[in-house]
């Protein structure tokens, strides 16, 4: 399968939805693609097939919270939020992401 | 918490689903809205959405899995997928699980028997700990045989490393209670036997450990449970009774506890008798208590913890040192050396000829458990290759590769453990045989091949080798494949590969045929021999049966007595030629043998002081057995306890001892009979008492009358007119109007006689076993060969069409299917021939003929190509007559 070069890196997809989960309230995935494509300016574009399984892994380990409720178009979905172990798992990820970052900007400018 | 939540989850997994299902469709319909949005037609937009969602079944799928435990679920689901694809496909199912039972079956049955033979522990506390110690003396054979003051003093010396050191001595005696007497296995133990052994009496009491010191002074026995059960109905007021041994009373004091057999695992002792009452049975002499030449009893010892046996071993050496000087007379030139007891049960604890023969047979069965491994990994193969589109339109529906092969690989565990389960049965049937084989006498030995956890154990690792066998192949092949071309092609893709694999194993199952097929025809062909060898006496028409009437309490002279006169009732009934009595009949299973100074014979330095097996016989004993004497004179009834010591002496012995000299007048010294040397009158030609194959060991012969010991045991022999087995009603008549309390025991022909372990009976069982797993491997290979080949052919259907309709004529089919068949077994006899090398130097110690002998290599390869090409031609014909038209137009044949 070709990569898309703006396919979300495996691991990141997890930082990046308990990212956009810490600053709103509530969400469902359907949201989420776009405020994610929304605020890289169309860089990065969620995979539709790796966010639920990752959405439903989330939750099962309790990072995030789901409840069905009704849209302002009048439609079910289910909404996610961020648990407060979620939290916390959310800044061990981000030190992590900034460590890597910084260590391949590291390698990238003396290689 | 998180498993666990899965794990709950698969409870609930309907809503699951149902949940699952809402959430896509909620994305997939916000996603079509957007686009109407941007202006496209719903319809346009709709489908741009689910293009970008991508395949719906399989996110599905995906996101499942991470909520429920998938890995129980699946399982599950799979468990019963697999049994409704095999119950839909019942020919496939009974043929793998019947081919793997083929394979585990017999070789779990001869695990049971190695395991009885040389594993299973005896059933006492910490038998591990057990040892046992033998005589060797001047260099010559090892004999687990003390004599009671060098046990007192072994015992006494070697407390040290020994925390109990046990003394016993089988025999056989008769058991009377109300009624006639019955032949009973006894064992003459030390009081301290029960105690060093751990045991508890299931009734009554053990001896105390002075009781079997002093002779004839503990009137005393205990029962075996199982003879206590079988004769005496489990009477608990037994205990105290009063039974008659060889005609003295003796009364019962316990019970043994239930499943304790004795201390050897092939003798099922029925009675338990303080050592000192070993006269009784008219074996031993009075004073074998305090006799140190009378060497009798074997020893038993258990080691103190934290000794080792090289320890032990070396506190026997000193010991042995130190009787050597103090009893020069008796036990000059002693080595003690020390075994522990699993070592010492069938034969010689240093050559371990037995530990040989179950390698050898544990290995040839073997060959048949990869036989059948091979054969169910192409039977899987095959139909891995006819599932493929099925399993490729699943992948393309959804289904995860991973759990395409987890499926898969469940599907075969179910067949393994079916195959497992169904070899266990055969395996206990095949033993249970085993079991109940003959071993021509009648003295009560215990061939309990029965499955304890050591046996299932093996039975486990068997069908666990033969499911990672037999099934990785299959299902690396069943999984990766490229799903279009499997599509695409109708599921006739075959790749070279595959059946490169599958032509491997074709070879592989030849050469193991071969390699079996050729050790079962050298142990026939052995066995052929066997039975036509020059025993050096003639077994046709030759009646044998065994009494001992010192079991009825006769003392020695009343022994000679009675046979002499049963000897002449005998010879006096129509069609008796001639009748004699001897100790040993050759091959069977009793035997003794004696250290000899001889004189005019100088033993060279640092080898063996002579030894030779003799027999006590009566003077019509060559006569009968048509034993030729080469010089002097037979014996005669004048050579009796009054006459002048005789003996007759084999050829070999002769030319052993006195080589180019006139043996006739020469004496010798026997051992354990001091003062009674007796004086050669003739020489007969060389017997086969001991093995069938060899040089004969020199032998010597005394007359019944003038035997040492106070023994009475004589096997009668009669020469008969009519064939032997007809005269057999007419000798139990005359038996009983003689004396109709006597037993009688072993009464059979001679030919018969000569099937124990010591002659033919070893030739036949390996010929039968070697027959028996020699035809499961031809039956192995004609089945895969058969099914490869006609599977091949059905593959190429379409290729043998256009071979047709493009003007070939059916025999060059049929020679392009024999030819694929041809290289199998050329390479596979190949094979075959490689392995037979590399075990015939095993084999070749049981065969009496070269283990290359050339008749049986071209007989196995001849009949090997014989099963190879009617494997093939069958399928090959089948091809040869296919219509090109029809060919062509089936897409799939299935």
């Amino acid at each position: 399968m070709p990569k898309n070069k703006n396919d979300i890196l495996q691991g990141t997809l997890v930082l990046l939805v308990l990212k956009t989960l810490s600053s709103q309230k509530r969400m469902h995935g359907y949201a989420m693609t776009n405020h994610i494509q929304r605020v890289s300016s169309e860089l990065l574009r969620v995979e539709e097939g790796s966010l639920y399984p990752a959405l439903h892994r989330l939750e099962n380990e309790g990072l995030v919270r789901a409840e069905w409720a009704t849209t302002e178009n009048g439609r079910e979905a289910r909404f996610y939020s961020i648990t407060s172990k979620g939290r916390s798992e959310f800044a061990r990820e981000e030190e992590n992401w900034e460590r890597l970052t910084e260590g391949v900007r590291r390698v990238l400018r003396y290689a | 918490m998180r498993w666990f939540r899965r794990l709950f989850n698969v409870f609930r997994r309907e809503n699951v689903s149902a949940e699952i299902d809402r959430e896509l469709s909620f994305h997939i319909a916000e996603r079509v809205d957007e686009y109407v949005a941007a202006g496209m037609t719903p319809d346009g937009a709709r489908r741009r959405a689910l293009l970008e969602f991508g395949g719906f079944g399989a996110h599905k799928e995906h996101t499942r899995e991470m909520v429920l435990n998938v890995s129980i679920e699946a399982f599950l689901q799979d468990l019963r997928f697999a049994v409704r694809m095999l119950l839909k496909n019942p020919g496939f199912a009974a043929a793998v699980v019947a081919t793997l039972a083929l394979g585990i079956g017999p070789s779990t049955a001869i695990f049971s028997v190695v395991d009885f033979l040389l594993v299973r522990p005896l059933p006492v506390q910490a038998p591990s700990k057990l040892v046992v110690p033998y005589v060797q003396q001047h260099g010559n054979s090892l004999q687990p045989a003390f004599s009671v003051p060098d046990y007192r003093d072994l015992q006494r010396d070697n407390s040290d490393v020994f925390s109990g050191l046990l003394a016993s001595r089988e025999l056989i005696d008769g058991l009377g209670f109300s009624g006639k007497a019955e032949k009973v296995m006894d064992l003459y133990v030390t009081g301290n036997f029960f105690s060093v052994l751990g045991l508890k009496p299931a009734l009554g009491r053990f001896f105390a450990s002075t009781e079997g010191e002093r002779a004839l002074a503990d009137p005393v026995m205990v029962l075996s449970y199982a003879y206590w059960k079988s004769r005496f109905g489990g009477d608990p007021n037994i205990v105290g009774k009063a039974v008659a041994i060889d005609g003295r009373a003796i009364t019962v004091i316990g019970i043994a506890p239930e499943g304790f057999y004795g201390v050897s695992p092939w003798a099922n002792i029925q009675g338990y008798i303080p050592l000192g009452m070993a006269p009784i049975s008219g074996a031993d002499p009075d004073d074998f208590l305090e006799n140190r030449r009378y060497r009798a009893i074997s020893l038993l010892g258990r080691l103190r913890p934290g000794v080792s046996v090289q320890q032990a071993e070396a506190a026997l050496d000193v010991e042995a040192k130190r009787l050597s000087r103090d009893h020069a007379a008796e036990d000059a030139d002693l080595r003690l050396p020390l075994f522990p007891e699993p070592a010492t049960r069938f034969d010689d604890p240093r050559n371990g000829t037995l530990t040989v023969v179950s390698t050898l047979f544990l290995g040839l069965s073997a060959v048949v458990l990869l036989l059948s491994c091979f054969n169910t990994g192409n039977l899987l193969a095959v139909r891995a290759t006819f599932r493929q589109s099925e399993l490729a339109l699943r992948a393309a529906l959804g289904a995860a590769r991973g759990r395409l092969r987890q499926q898969l690989l469940v599907e075969w565990s179910v067949l393994s453990i079916g195959g497992g389960i169904a070899g266990t049965a055969l395996g206990l049937f095949l033993s249970s045989l085993a079991g109940a084989m003959k071993l021509e006498t009648d003295v009560p030995i215990r061939l309990d091949f029965h499955f304890d956890w050591r046996v299932l154990l093996f039975a486990v690792i068997s069908t666990l080798t033969a499911g990672v066998i037999g099934g990785i192949a299959p299902a690396l092949h069943g999984s990766r494949r490229n799903l279009n071309s499997s599509l695409n092609e109708g599921g006739r893709a075959t790749t070279a590969k595959h059946r490169r694999v599958r032509s491997a194993m074709l070879m592989a199952q030849v050469g193991g045929a071969m390699t079996l097929l050729i050790a079962a025809g050298l142990f026939a062909h052995s066995l052929r021999r066997a039975e036509h060898t020059d025993l050096g006496f003639d077994p046709d028409h030759v009646l044998n049966f065994t009494m001992d009437p010192l079991l009825t309490g006769y003392n020695r002279s009343q022994g000679t007595e009675f046979f002499k006169t049963l000897l002449e009732r005998l010879r006096e009934e129509p069609g008796v030629i001639s009748a004699s009595t001897a100790y040993a009949a050759p091959m069977s299973y009793v035997v003794v043998g004696d250290t000899l100074s001889i004189k005019g014979f100088e033993t060279p330095k640092g080898q063996p002081r002579p030894r030779a097996m003799y027999n006590t016989v009566s003077p019509d004993y060559f006569a009968t057995l048509h034993i030729r004497l080469t010089h002097g004179r037979g014996f005669t009834e004048a050579d009796d306890d009054r006459g002048d010591p005789v003996a007759i002496v084999s050829e070999a012995f002769a030319e052993r001892y006195w080589p180019k000299l006139d043996p006739i007048g020469r004496t010798f010294t026997m051992l354990s009979n001091p003062g009674h040397d007796p004086r050669v009158v003739g020489v007969a030609a060389d017997v086969r008492y001991r093995g069938i194959a060899g040089p004969i060991a020199p032998y010597f012969y005394v007359p019944f009358a003038q035997r040492p010991g106070t023994d009475s045991w004589a096997t009668v022999q009669i020469r008969t007119a009519p064939s032997a087995d007809s005269m057999v009603p007419e000798i139990e008549r005359a038996l009983a109007s003689i004396d109709p309390d006597q037993p009688v025991w072993d009464l059979k022909t001679m030919h018969q006689g000569l099937y124990t372990m010591w002659g033919l009976l070893i030739f036949r069982l390996a010929a039968g076993l070697g027959a028996f797993l020699g035809a499961m491997a031809l039956m192995l290979t004609l089945v895969g060969l058969y099914g490869v080949v006609s599977y091949d052919t059905s593959r190429r259907t379409r290729e043998i069409g256009i071979r047709i309709a493009l003007g070939a004529r059916p025999s060059e089919i049929v020679r392009m299917v024999v030819r694929y068949a041809l290289v199998i077994l050329a390479v596979g006899l190949a094979v075959g021939f490689a392995g037979s090398l590399a075990t015939s130097r095993f084999i070749g110690q049981f065969l009496i003929l070269s283990p290359l002998d050339p008749l049986v290599y071209v007989l196995v390869s001849t009949s090997l190509t014989l099963v190879v090409l009617l494997a093939c031609l069958v399928p090959a014909g089948k091809a040869a007559r296919l219509d090109p038209i029809s060919a062509l137009r089936i897409r799939r044949e299935r």
